[in-house]
Order: structure tokens, then C-alpha cells, then sequence
């Protein structure tokens, strides 16, 4: 890890964002691709991602909306899969440190999404200093990937996958991959405990239960192992 | 766009910029060092990684595509540790993935 204090600036942002541009065209293509697939037009499915911005609810969304659920029920089912949000602002400022800027949090925070919030957690990490531009700067890059990839996917429409099966797994293992990275990224050997903690109650819940309690088991048990001193005094 | 997803689009939307903005109007800068909150939101951000790679993962476990998995997963682990490159570790696990179903022509 280096402790070098690096530029934070809108470009660096910009750069930074880069790996999430990557993982997110495929996975926004392929949300474009299946929306149209399942009935809902083009525009439908540019305003989910528009509008929502947030993955995996969107794929859930789809699913929802084909199966007829009624609108306020649907609506907060996916709500509730993204109140894992709430954890990620306290974090990334706490990593930050005291006297930082948060003027424009309420512009920049609509993008922090599991992989922005993974992303700055890792430059911080590496001795990014935090500044309001580069957070712009990396979830623009962000958002702007997302919504291409979801306007090709529209265009493109349902199926439009089907004759490059390969191409299509391989497109599908970028989200793992862009995690597992940004795992690596903010890896310490003091923090392997909650790592494991977060991975077996996400895996245990997501097979008895469902994947979205699991995602919320997996946060709350890895965070509470920190809490009870699991992942060194101040892992942070 | 129909109103029934106009309405669910922005009530999703609009719950998810609050999960994501009003908690970075709490004042965490005078939390004690090493204080119980303190070492509470410090895991956090590990545990949500972890989390959401375990939970992306699941599915591809479920589907019987191990072999694949175990390629794209070393792919990842191998060229993050030789360049530190978050997006050359990302594209090699893709990259690697693909090679596996192609080679075990299990699609």
C-alpha cells in the first residue's frame, strides 16, 4: 500500500473510473438486452438505468415487472435490496478523515454505487486523497459507461446474444471479476476475518433464504465482526 | 415510457440517492480511534466487497460451471498480483472465464 498522498482531481477521477467502465458496459448491454427481451421498450429501459442506477435492483426489476407484481410492492422490494446504500457514505468519509469538503454530497452521492464506493474505498486506500471533483470525476465515468451500455444493449435488443454464447459468459463474469479486484485492492491481512465473516453469512443466507437477504446478511455480519474487534482496532 | 414504470423507477430511484447521500450528513469526525463505531464502519467497507463478490459468484456455483469459475477467479488473483491493475485483473478473470466455457465447451 502506498502512502504517497496522490492528485484528486475531476480527471483523476475520471481515470480511476476506468476498471468500473469496463465491468459496467457488458453487464449495462446485457440489462439492455434483456429488458427489451421481455417486453418493455427502449426508453423503459434507458429511464431504469437513468433513473435507478443501480444493477443489480434493474435485473430484479425486469423480473418483477414481467411477473405482473403491483408497482408499490415491486417498488419496495427493491428498495429494501438497496438499503445496503446507507453503510457506504459513513464508510468512505470515515476512510477519509476529518475536514474534507462534503458540500456537493448530495450530487455526487446519487452515483455511489457498490462499485464507486469499492473503487474510492481502494484509491483511498492506496493514498488518493478524497476531494469532491475526483469523486465526480469517478462516478461520471461510472454512470456514463452504465447508461451507453444500456442504450447499445436496447438498441441492440432481447437476443442479441444469442449466437455468441462464449461471449456472453464472458461478458457475465465481469462483475465477479471487477469485485474480486477491488477486493484485492483494499486487502490487509487484518481485515481477513470480516472478509471471511461477510462471505460465509452471504452464502449460508443467500441458500436458505435469498440472495438479496444475503447481500444484507452478509454486510451486517461482516461489519459486526469489525465491531466486536475482528478486524484489528482500527482497520480502517 | 408506461406510467406504472415511470412511478417505480422513480420511487427506487429517489429512496436509493437518500440510502446514498443523507448518510454523509452524519458527523463521523469526532469519532474516538478505535472507538466501537469506529471499527464498525472500518469493516464495512471490506465486508460489502466481500459481500457482493460472494453473492455475484453464487450464481455462476449454482449453474455447474465450477472449472470456468476456478479459471477466471485464478486469472484475476494472478495478473492482479503481478501489476496491481485493478482493470488488467478484471478483464484477465472475463478473459479467462470465456476461455474456460470455451475449452470445456459447456455452453
Amino acid at each position: 500500500m502506498s502512502e504517497m498522498t496522490q492528485n484528486s482531481t475531476f480527471s483523476d477521477g475520471l481515470l480511476a473510473g476506468f476498471p468500473i467502465v469496463l465491468g459496467y458496459f457488458p453487464i449495462a448491454f446485457a440489462f439492455g438486452v434483456a429488458a427489451t427481451g421481455q417486453g418493455l421498450n427502449g426508453w423503459e429501459a434507458f429511464g431504469l438505468s437513468l433513473i435507478v442506477y443501480a444493477g443489480a435492483a434493474q435485473f430484479l426489476a425486469l423480473a418483477l415487472i414481467t411477473s405482473g407484481a403491483p408497482v408499490l410492492i415491486a417498488a419496495f422490494t427493491l428498495v429494501a435490496m438497496n438499503l445496503r446504500h446507507v453503510l457506504y457514505g459513513p464508510a468512505l468519509l470515515k476512510r477519509a478523515g476529518a475536514a474534507i469538503s462534503r458540500r456537493y454530497a448530495w450530487a455526487w452521492a446519487f452515483g455511489l454505487t457498490d462499485e464507486v464506493f469499492g473503487a474510492a474505498l481502494g484509491q483511498l486506500a492506496r493514498g488518493r486523497r478524497f476531494s469532491e471533483p475526483f469523486m465526480f470525476g469517478l462516478g461520471l465515468a461510472a454512470y456514463a459507461s452504465w447508461l451507453s451500455g444500456t442504450a447499445l444493449g436496447a438498441y441492440a435488443g432481447g437476443g442479441a446474444l444469442q449466437g455468441w454464447p462464449v461471449l456472453e459468459a464472458a461478458l457475465g463474469f465481469m462483475l465477479p471479476a471487477l469485485f474480486l479486484a477491488l477486493l484485492l485492492s483494499i486487502l490487509s491481512r487484518a481485515q481477513v476475518p470480516v472478509i471471511a465473516v461477510a462471505a460465509v453469512a452471504t452464502v449460508l443466507v443467500s441458500l436458505l433464504v435469498s440472495g438479496t437477504a444475503g447481500i444484507l446478511a452478509g454486510m451486517i455480519a461482516g461489519a459486526a465482526a469489525g465491531l466486536l474487534g475482528l478486524g484489528g482496532r482500527d482497520a480502517g | 415510457m408506461r406510467a406504472d414504470i415511470l412511478t417505480l423507477a422513480l420511487i427506487v430511484g429517489l429512496f436509493t440517492w437518500a440510502f446514498r447521500f443523507f448518510p454523509t450528513r452524519a458527523d463521523i469526525s469526532r469519532l474516538p480511534q478505535g472507538g466501537a463505531l469506529s471499527r464498525f464502519l472500518a469493516a464495512t467497507g471490506p465486508a460489502a466487497i466481500a459481500t457482493l463478490f460472494t453473492a455475484s459468484v453464487v450464481p455462476f456455483v449454482e449453474g455447474g460451471l465450477p472449472l470456468p469459475l476456478a479459471f477466471g477467479t485464478v486469472a484475476v488473483l494472478a495478473v492482479y498480483t503481478a501489476s496491481r491493475s485493478v482493470v488488467g485483473a478484471t478483464m484477465a478473470g472475463s478473459v479467462g472465464y470465456g476461455s474456460g466455457v470455451w475449452l470445456l465447451g459447456t455452453v
